[in-house]
C-alpha cells in the first residue's frame, strides 16, 4: 500500500478511522465466535479440546501489554491478521477439498470472516501510515510452506486459528483504545477512539 | 477416693451415625476400668473389657473421654474425641471483578463437617502453576495475578479439602474472559427534575473495584419501575454513568437499580442497591406559607428530605 505521508494533526480522520475498526472488530468477533461454534460442530471436535500443541498461530496473549508503544501494538495486530489471512484461506481451502466439501453456505461463513480480517489489516495498516508508524514488513513464506498435515491436525489447528482470532479481536480493541491514552509524555493523544469504543 | 488426673490428653475422630471403639491406652483388654465422658461416670453397658464402645455417634458424643484403673482410681488415658463427618465435594467460584489485574477463588462445603479441615488450591495455566495469594479474610479465598492477557489458554483450578475423616477435591477449568464480572456500580442517586413531572435523573459510579475505566470500560443496564407496578422497564447504557428517565408516571415512586458489564467481555455485575424516587410534582396552589418540598430519594439505606428553600437544582441545564 503507498505509504501516504498525512500530517498527524489530522486527528478526526484518525478518530474516524479508529472507530470504523472498532466496529468492525466487533462485528468481527460476533460472527468469529457464530462461527467457532460452528466449526467445532462440523469438524466433530469438543471446545475443550487442549489446543496447546498446535502452533504457527498469533497467539493474543501478551505479557506486557500496558507498557507496549503504539507502534508495538499496531504492529503487533497487523502481522496478526496478515497471518490471520493467510490461515483462514488455508482453512477455507481445506474446508472445500476435503473437510466439508458440500457445505456452501459454511464456506460463506469463512469467507465472510476472511474479508473482515483483510479490511481489519487493510485499516490498521493505514493508522499506521497516519500516525506516521513504521508499516512491519509482510513476512508469509514462512507459513505457507508448512508441511503436509492429517485430517484431524488440520481441523484442531483450524479451530486454535478461530479461538485465537475471536482473542484478538478483543485484544485489538483495548489496543486501539490504549491508543487513545495520553501517553507518559503528556502529549496529547493522536487518536480519541473513545466515543466508539463505548459502543 | 482421688482420681489421679496426670496424663497428656489424646484426640480421636469418629465419623457422625458409626460405632467408636475406644482404648484405654495401654491397659489390657481384660483389665477392670471405669470410663467417665466430661467427668460423669459411664454404666458398665458402654464397656467391652477395658475397651468403651459408643454406637452410632452423634455430636452430642463429642467430648472428653477418661480412663481410670479399677482400683487405684489413676488415670490411665484421656482423649478428646470429636465426632464430624469427611468433606463432601467443595464448590469453588474463580471470578474477576478487577480485570485486567487479576481474579480471586472463593469456595466453601456444602455442608459442615464439625471437624477440623485444611484447603489446598492449585491453579495451572499454559501447564504452569501459578501462585494464589490467600486472603487474609475472608479465610476461603485466594487472588491470581494476570501474567498474561488475551490468552485462549484456559485457567485449571483445583481445590483439595482434607480432614481426618476423608478428603475431596474439585476441579474448575474457564476462559481467562467468561469469569470477568464487575461489582455493581456504586452510589447510584435518583432525582427528581425540578418542573419535570415525568423526569428523574439517576447517576451511578464505577464500582471502585474496577481498576482502569478508561482502558476498560463498563457499559452499564438500568431498570427502573414503579413501586405499585411489578413489570421492570429496562435501558441499556453504553456510555456515560446518567440517565434521564423520561417515561416515569408522574407523581409515582419510582424503584431503581443499575448494573454494570465489561463492554468487550465477561458477564452482568449483580444489581446495584435499590434507590426510590418520585417525579417532581406541581405544588399545590393555595399553600401560601413555603411548602414544605417532599422529595425523597431514599436509598434502601438512606433518606434525604429537600429543604423548603430549595436552591432550584437546575438539571435542565445539566441534562441538555
Amino acid at each position: 500500500m503507498a505509504a501516504a505521508r498525512r500530517s498527524p494533526g489530522s486527528s478526526p480522520h484518525h478518530t474516524d478511522l479508529c472507530c470504523r475498526t472498532v466496529l468492525l472488530l466487533r462485528k468481527m468477533r460476533a460472527d468469529v465466535s457464530r462461527l467457532l461454534e460452528a466449526y467445532v460442530e462440523k469438524q466433530g471436535l469438543d471446545k475443550n479440546f487442549s489446543l496447546d500443541l498446535v502452533d504457527g498461530v498469533p497467539t493474543a496473549s501478551t505479557e506486557q501489554w500496558s507498557e507496549a508503544s503504539d507502534a508495538e501494538r499496531l504492529g503487533d495486530n497487523l502481522k496478526a491478521y496478515w497471518a490471520f489471512q493467510t490461515l483462514l484461506n488455508e482453512i477455507l481451502e481445506e474446508q472445500r477439498s476435503s473437510l466439508t466439501p458440500n457445505d456452501l453456505d459454511f464456506h460463506e461463513s469463512i469467507q465472510s470472516v476472511l474479508l473482515q480480517v483483510s479490511a481489519l489489516a487493510y485499516q490498521l495498516e493505514e493508522l499506521m501510515v497516519m500516525l506516521e508508524h513504521s508499516v512491519p514488513a509482510k513476512e508469509l513464506e514462512g507459513i505457507r510452506g508448512a508441511r503436509e498435515r492429517g485430517l484431524f491436525e488440520k481441523k484442531l489447528r483450524g479451530m486454535k486459528v478461530l479461538q485465537e482470532l475471536a482473542h484478538w479481536s478483543v485484544r485489538s480493541v483495548r489496543d486501539l483504545r490504549q491508543l487513545s491514552k495520553p501517553v507518559q509524555t503528556g502529549a496529547i493523544p493522536h487518536v480519541s477512539c473513545c466515543l466508539a469504543l463505548k459502543k | 477416693a482421688q482420681r489421679h488426673s496426670q496424663q497428656d490428653s489424646h484426640t480421636q475422630y469418629a465419623q457422625l451415625g458409626k460405632d467408636v471403639t475406644i482404648q484405654c491406652g495401654s491397659v489390657d483388654r481384660g483389665a477392670v476400668v471405669t470410663w467417665t465422658a466430661n467427668n460423669t461416670d459411664l454404666d458398665a453397658s458402654h464397656l467391652n473389657g477395658s475397651w468403651l464402645v459408643l454406637r452410632h455417634v452423634d455430636l452430642s458424643h463429642s467430648g472428653q473421654y477418661s480412663c481410670y484403673e479399677g482400683s487405684s482410681w489413676h488415670l490411665k488415658y484421656r482423649v478428646n474425641l470429636k465426632v464430624g463427618t469427611p468433606p463432601k465435594e467443595p464448590v469453588l467460584m474463580c471470578r474477576s471483578n478487577n480485570y485486567p489485574n487479576g481474579f480471586y477463588c472463593s469456595w466453601h462445603l456444602p455442608s459442615p463437617t464439625y471437624i477440623p479441615d485444611s484447603f489446598n488450591i492449585t491453579v495451572k495455566h499454559d501447564s504452569k502453576e501459578i501462585v494464589c495469594e490467600k486472603d487474609a479474610s475472608p479465610k476461603n479465598r485466594c487472588y491470581i495475578r494476570y501474567l498474561h492477557l488475551f490468552s485462549t489458554k484456559k485457567y485449571k483450578v483445583t481445590l483439595t479439602v482434607t480432614n481426618a475423616l476423608g478428603r475431596n477435591s474439585t476441579t474448575i477449568s474457564f476462559d481467562e474472559f467468561a469469569i470477568v464480572k464487575p461489582d455493581p456500580p456504586e452510589n447510584v442517586v435518583a432525582k427528581p427534575i425540578p418542573n419535570n413531572p415525568r423526569r428523574l435523573l439517576v447517576t451511578w459510579q464505577y464500582p471502585s473495584t474496577w481498576p482502569d475505566p478508561d482502558s476498560f470500560p463498563l457499559k452499564f443496564f438500568l431498570r427502573y419501575r414503579p413501586l405499585i407496578i411489578d413489570y421492570w422497564q429496562h435501558v441499556e447504557l453504553s456510555d456515560g454513568t446518567s440517565h434521564i428517565i423520561t417515561d416515569a408516571y408522574a407523581g409515582k415512586e419510582y424503584i431503581i437499580q443499575v448494573a454494570a458489564k465489561d463492554n468487550e467481555i465477561g458477564t452482568w455485575s449483580d444489581w446495584s442497591v435499590a434507590v426510590h424516587a418520585t417525579p417532581w410534582t406541581e405544588e399545590p396552589k393555595h399553600l401560601t406559607t413555603e411548602a414544605q418540598g417532599t422529595e425523597t430519594t431514599t436509598s434502601s439505606t438512606s433518606a434525604f428530605v429537600v429543604p423548603s428553600t430549595t436552591k432550584m437544582y437546575d438539571s435542565e441545564r445539566q441534562a441538555n
